[in-house]
């Protein structure tokens, strides 16, 4: 980057982003190697255990949207629209120092954009089996975590020990665990904070690059929300209605859901999705060999690209009775097929556990947010009787 | 409990309100929206309080519709989805949903226990809206409040496009090729019926369910007809159909 002006863009970043940015070009200039990623899947501690700094790249803004639509077509879901757009115009920082991209064969869009993506970027994409419970894809998934190990020791020139692996499992885990005892904070009736307060932390939270900052920057938020909620700060009223969030990855422009269900008498308590609880819920078995334990922790993450997707259901359910939810409310982005199809199901679930379901569709602009208020609000007061 | 409650439904095209006395409809009135939708809402608002001699602070004023959050004099907003229901099931009580096509919108409210269960909402696209139906009057040259006496006979032209813009392509090319104005309106009708039926199917009606239409086109008997004919479901209307928001609004005001 060096000289180079900074992107307009990074004034619209929250804080973390930011000063991420800054952390970032700080550590490359320090030598560290780092890992773009794009999915839930991707095992991260083979990143931790060769030294490198990982980040998500799912962009949030439509901005670079018209950029890609030279290349992708317009029917086709804005995140990997937006994610593309950000690549061909260097306009993303954590994508221009990514060393390698690490991919995953989620869905159609993702597959075929990330052949477009190897043309500009070091990719490597890993073949994620369709289905979770079978032999055959939790070896294949097994395997395609040893060939990524491979690949990061012949591209960066590095060893990754059993002990190396060992402990980023640990501080992973660890990292997991503060995450969740931090939104598990919302379970309480109210509240202590709100959904996009807690957003802000799980999402801010991606864009630290070490373990002790990680741990230290969670634990503060903890400290932070535990001791206002003692001595009696009340950030949410009361007669707020629970809402957990679920469906697909949310962030930056998404947010306007969350905000949306906030100013209409809701208050989001536990975000199923990407972001949320589906990352954090289930650890690594620390027990077991290494390379097998993450592969059956990643491999089991429930998501609409999984068929049957059982696991989600089963997660859904459980936050459902964690957090005495009012209603679910599920933010599809628009052509994301497996989201979109699996609502029906989705709303089978939330039928039989008797809580009421909502499903909204979207993209990444913000002209719909008249049309979304109005539908969310009625939702809402659906509740209200 | 105020004595006295008006709601107001700032729509797109027309704004209508609605007052109560003691829980009981007294008086509707409309008028033009026009490009400045909160004076337009104050000056009715203030119009029927004028007239009625009754003091604001006797009144709750609950606002619904596009322009809800904008009216500021208002108590309390209200979604157009609950207005709808609340103002349709008050005018006929054994519905079991309301099928409301506006200037702008259309939306279909499926009820359960009394309540709104659950509902759809098109309002990104021009296709089965009054919007619609304006386009292709102006296409015809027929007025768009003339369509029920204009129209003798049922049969049609179907209309093929999905789009509104492209099915405005489409009603030239029938009229080019000698087709008669009649058909082609009848056409455009159940064009707009149709993408009911789909909004229908999604809410999950029932043959034979008893819907009350609402909004401006509640007082076509073709249209009340054409969604008769296409939907099986059984569409009534009512007098005070397009102030069911209005009157779902102001029911709101004491509860």
């Amino acid at each position: 980057m060096g000289n180079s002006k900074l992107p307009d863009i990074i004034e619209s970043f929250s804080d973390a982003r930011k000063q991420g940015f800054i952390n970032m070009k700080n550590l490359k200039d320090s030598g560290k190697k780092v890992a773009g990623t794009f999915c839930t899947y991707t095992p991260v501690e083979l990143f931790m255990a060769a030294g490198m700094c990982y980040v998500g790249l799912c962009s949030t803004s439509d901005e670079t949207i018209p950029d890609a639509e030279a290349v992708l077509p317009r029917n086709l879901c804005p995140l990997i629209k937006s994610s593309y757009g950000f690549a061909i115009t260097d306009k993303c920082p954590y994508m221009y120092f990514s060393d390698i991209v690490v991919g995953e064969t989620t869905c159609d869009g993702k597959k075929k954009m990330y052949e477009l993506l190897s043309e500009i970027k070091n990719v490597h994409v890993m073949q994620l089996p369709n289905s979770q419970k079978d032999a055959s894809s939790q070896d294949l998934w097994y395997h395609e975590i040893l060939a990524l190990k491979d690949r990061l020791e012949k591209d960066f020139d590095v060893i990754i020990t059993e002990d190396d692996i060992k402990l980023v499992i640990h501080q992973r885990n660890e990292e997991r665990k503060l995450l969740r005892k931090f939104y598990e904070l919302s379970a309480s009736i109210p509240p202590p904070m709100t959904g996009l307060a807690q957003l802000s932390v799980l999402f801010g939270s991606q864009f630290k690059f070490s373990h002790e900052d990680k741990m230290a920057d969670i634990q503060a938020a903890i400290d932070k929300y535990q001791s206002a909620h003692a001595s009696g700060i009340r950030n949410v009223p009361e007669t707020s209605k629970r809402i957990i969030i679920t469906g697909c990855p949310m962030g930056g422009v998404t947010e306007k859901i969350v905000k949306i269900i906030e100013e209409v008498g809701g208050v989001v308590v536990a975000f199923e999705n990407c972001t949320g609880a589906k990352q954090m819920d289930v650890l690594v078995d620390e027990n077991a060999e290494p390379y097998r334990a993450i592969a059956d922790r990643y491999l089991a993450i429930g998501c609409s690209v999984m068929t049957p997707d059982e696991n989600r259901y089963e997660l859904l359910k459980r936050l459902c009775k964690q957090f005495q939810a009012d209603a679910i409310i599920e933010m599809t982005l628009q052509a994301c097929h497996t989201y979109n199809i699996e609502t029906h199901q989705v709303r089978r679930q939330a039928e039989k556990m008797k809580v009421p379901f909502f499903s909204v569709e979207t993209d990444y602009s913000t002209s719909d947010v008249a049309q979304l208020k109005t539908r969310i609000a009625a939702f809402i007061e659906t509740l209200e009787s | 409990m105020k004595k006295y409650t008006i709601g107001i439904d700032s729509g797109s095209v027309m704004c209508k309100a609605a007052l109560l006395q003691d829980g009981q409809l007294r008086l509707t009135k409309t008028c033009k929206t026009s490009w400045q939708p909160q004076k337009t809402a104050l000056e009715l608002a203030e119009s029927i309080l004028e007239t009625q001699h009754i003091a604001k602070k006797e009144c709750c004023i609950v606002s619904t519709g596009y322009g809800r959050e904008r009216i500021d004099f208002a108590d309390k907003t209200l979604t157009e989805i609950t207005a709808h229901a609340l103002g349709g099931m008050s005018l006929e009580p054994k519905i079991q949903g309301v099928i409301d096509i506006g200037g702008q919108d259309s939306k279909v409210i499926k009820l359960a226990n009394h309540k709104v269960d659950t509902f759809l909402m098109n309002d990104k696209c021009a296709a089965g809206t009054g919007k619609f139906l304006e386009m292709s009057c102006a296409t015809l040259d027929i007025p768009v409040t003339s369509i029920d006496s204009f129209l003798t006979t049922k049969e049609f032209a179907a209309i093929n496009s999905m789009c509104a813009v492209f099915a405005e392509s489409e009603l030239i090319g029938l009229l080019s090729s000698g087709i008669e104005r009649e058909k082609i309106l009848n056409g455009v009708i159940r064009s707009i019926a149709s993408r009911i039926v789909n909004m229908l199917g999604k809410v999950n009606a029932g043959k034979g369910d008893v819907f009350l239409m609402t909004g401006g086109l509640s007082q076509s008997q073709v249209m009340v007809n054409a969604l008769n004919e296409v939907t099986g479901c059984k569409v009534l209307t009512h007098r005070a159909s397009p102030f069911a928001g209005a009157i779902g609004a102001a029911i709101s005001g004491n509860r």
